[in-house]
């Protein structure tokens, strides 16, 4: 028993080395999850800001004037310029120049003065649906609240009770509201995802390169047992995935503003398995690929998508196809996302999380034994 | 788990206390075959016999099943059928009771390029469970041993070829294993360091190591005791180098000339050569009882308008000795079972053939 502890010792030690030898490795491996945290809780934020605007002012009045400058102030939107006919707003969507035109219609300040809705329209590009759909509920949203302050700018300097006016009530959703928010949704989710992508295809090259080396078949001869081969090579990975996550959770919550509303140690078991599971992914992976190319590339793919699609961390799990809600359970994602969201956000703790941690023990443990199968009759 | 070099206090020289009478062979195989894929058979029913205190050779050309074949005695590759044993333990079913008692060094580097020399030694001399408290005292050993100590401390992608060959040997001496299998080790490693390894290897042998080494060197061949031809997956003959030679009826003559190729040619077309093969600037002609004298060899090269400075007769060595017993061995598969396809030319394995 000695003797094998000290082989997966030896085989731990020689994995830092490795990692500690390999810049690149290094980077990936540390810098890399920070720099795509940082990425990612950016760019995918559902925060839609400084939209490319322009502006038709057909009414030049005071009130327009004042309208469309509130635009302006806008984080959402940002004006490019102004153009003088519906003509030109063609151009410049077709230039994408911008993706809005916000066209006051002639008699916006007659209209208000009467009382009545001032027309507006705002044109929206739908060449990129996505954004476009996004960008129109904001640009409705906020819409209705710039009506109701120049209604109720108005209706004051006319002297009158702008509540008796009935208002037209804004009703901007919070989710696409505060960026705040939208964080607090991603970044427990991404933590997730990324610690999936280094894990999965970091250990993914790791037998390969051994096989490729040569130096596999100088362990082979030695005795060694597969299973500590594997624990030896796990080890090292379980210690940065947790540097990993630690460095995450810290920058949610410094950075973002992320509440850790929930217990540490919930999510430390889970993070425990949960890393466990995807390492078993990787050695899977590095078990039957043929060149360290297919696995890191299969690594990459194995990790990035599930990660990103079947974990709940973009789409929510019960919106996608009934098949891939199935496959989803075959990746330990969606029940970590769940453990950090649920932890981070709702404060909750193993007492109502166990199904969850237990059913990433369940993944680790079938998964590592499946890779020391795989692994052993890929070597035979 | 207590492994037996734990307890061997001794340094190498396990193997030679050990009663005459009760050693298993070091090595002996039956029907040994190994089959890739579906069809394609890398050793064909060998079967060896190497005692303890061997220096074996397997010679044969490229792609002759040689490293196939070692690896399945190192056992890092299993049989497809037949079986092998290994100081009296069958690599099919004992391989963890063999595992301690070999060292296997197999043709590609395999140790870990970016692991200082010293951590190498240190990684596997944990892996094979050398004790702790003498692991500091045999990496010194070895390091000197190997003229390594200066560089114990540089990573092993950094060493020179030969370097590296020695480092990856003293890997598999660490546990002071009884057998060594070594693939090719000299392969791309310049002559100086050859030599240096080979006195290494006598060293290990007069300690009563076992040494199983394949290599495309016949100079090599020349230094074990025994010596086994591989060619197709298949041994085709095996003895000692002066047995082999023995085996040669044939007389040798190099000729010295104008034109070397053209005279390989005139030479190698008379009846009675059983080979003619281009030696730096000789060609040495096999010449069977019945075939051309000195002066006919001459004329005949002449007469191919080459001009011809001297023909004499030569000694036999390896070069020679294989090239008429796989001339030999061919011209009987030949006769049993024609196979037009598979030509190997040992000769193009010994550096000296067109």
């Amino acid at each position: 028993m000695r003797a094998a502890f000290r082989r997966v010792e030896a085989i731990a030690r020689k994995e830092l080395i490795h990692i500690r030898r390999d810049p690149r490795m290094l980077i990936t491996v540390l810098v890399m999850p920070v720099a795509q945290l940082l990425l990612f809780a950016y760019a995918i934020s559902f925060d839609v800001s400084d939209v490319p605007t322009v502006l038709l002012d057909a009414d030049m009045t005071a009130a327009s004037r004042e309208y469309l400058a509130s635009y302006e102030q806008s984080d959402f939107f940002d004006v490019v310029g102004r153009v003088d006919s519906p003509a030109e707003i063609d151009d410049v969507f077709d230039r994408s120049e911008a993706r809005i035109a916000v066209w006051v219609a002639p008699g916006f300040a007659r209209a208000l003065e009467r009382g009545e809705d001032g027309k507006v329209s705002v044109l929206i590009d739908g060449s990129e649906p996505n954004s476009a759909q996004l960008g129109q509920t904001y640009a409705l949203a906020l819409n209705q609240q710039l009506d109701r302050e120049i209604a109720v700018e108005w209706v004051r300097a006319k002297g009158q009770d702008p509540e008796a006016m009935g208002g037209i009530g804004a009703n901007v959703r919070t989710w696409y509201n505060p960026e705040r928010r939208s964080a607090d949704f991603l970044v427990p989710g991404l933590m997730v995802v990324i610690i999936m992508i280094v894990t999965i295809q970091q250990t993914a090259v790791t037998l390969v390169k051994e096989r490729d080396q040569g130096t596999f078949e100088q362990v082979v001869v030695s005795p060694i047992r597969r299973s500590e081969l594997m624990v030896g090579k796990v080890l090292p990975w379980m210690a940065i995935a947790f540097v990993d996550i630690i460095a995450i959770t810290l920058i949610a919550i410094t950075l973002f503003g992320i509440p850790l509303r929930g217990d540490v140690f919930t999510l430390g078991v889970g993070a425990l398995f949960f890393v466990l599971g995807c390492l078993s992914i990787g050695l899977m992976i590095s078990a039957r690929a043929s060149s360290a190319e297919v696995a890191n590339l299969t690594g990459l793919m194995v990790g990035f998508l599930p990660g990103f699609m079947l974990s709940g961390f973009a789409f929510p799990l019960n919106s996608i196809p009934r098949f891939l809600q199935v496959i989803s359970y075959l990746f330990p994602g969606r029940y970590m996302v769940t453990i950090t969201r649920s932890v981070f956000l709702k404060g909750a703790s193993i007492d109502v999380l166990w199904p969850q941690v237990a059913a990433l023990a369940l993944y680790a443990t079938v998964g590592l034994a499946l890779a020391t199968v795989l692994y052993a009759r890929r070597a035979r | 788990m207590p492994h037996p070099e734990e307890n061997a206090a001794s340094v190498a020289t396990t193997p030679a206390t050990q009663p005459e009478q009760h050693r298993p062979p070091a090595v002996e195989a039956a029907g040994l075959t190994h089959v890739f894929g579906s069809d394609v058979y890398a050793v064909d029913d060998v079967g060896l016999l190497v005692e303890q205190g061997e220096v074996f050779g397997l010679v044969g050309p490229d792609g002759a099943g040689k490293s196939t074949l070692i690896r399945m005695l190192a056992t890092v590759l299993a049989p497809t059928s037949g079986d092998a044993y290994v100081m009296g333990h069958s690599v099919r079913g004992e391989a963890r009771r063999i595992k301690p008692l070999i060292g296997y060094m197999s043709q590609q580097f395999s140790l870990y390029p970016d692991l200082t020399v010293r951590e190498n030694l240190q990684f596997f001399a944990d892996l094979r469970g050398v004790r702790r408290s003498e692991v500091d005292a045999r990496i010194a050993r070895l390091l000197e041993f190997s003229d390594l100590t200066g560089f114990s401390d540089r990573q092993a992608q950094y060493l020179s070829g030969g370097m590296k060959q020695k480092l990856a040997l003293s890997v598999t001496l660490l546990h002071e294993p009884q057998i060594l299998f070594l693939d090719e080790p000299t392969t791309g490693v310049d002559p100086v360091s050859r030599r240096e390894f080979w006195r290494i290897i006598a060293t290990l042998h007069r300690q009563g190591i076992t040494v199983f080494v394949a290599t495309p060197y016949m100079d090599e061949a020349e230094r074990c005791t025994t010596v086994a031809f591989m060619d197709s997956g298949a041994i085709l003959f095996a003895d000692s180098p002066a047995g082999l030679k023995r085996r040669v009826p044939d007389t040798l003559f190099e000729i010295e000339s104008s034109d070397e190729r053209a005279a390989q040619r005139a030479a190698g077309a008379l009846p009675g050569v059983t080979n003619a093969a281009l030696f730096g600037d000789l060609v040495r002609v096999l010449v069977s009882e019945d075939g051309p004298q000195e002066h006919e060899l001459r004329r005949a090269v002449s007469s191919a308008g080459v001009h011809v400075r001297d023909v004499h007769a030569g000694r036999i060595d390896m070069e020679a000795t294989f090239a008429y017993l796989a001339e030999r061995a061919r011209a009987e598969a030949v006769s049993a079972k024609p196979d037009p396809d598979e030509e190997p030319d040992p000769a193009v394995e010994t550096g000296g053939d067109t």
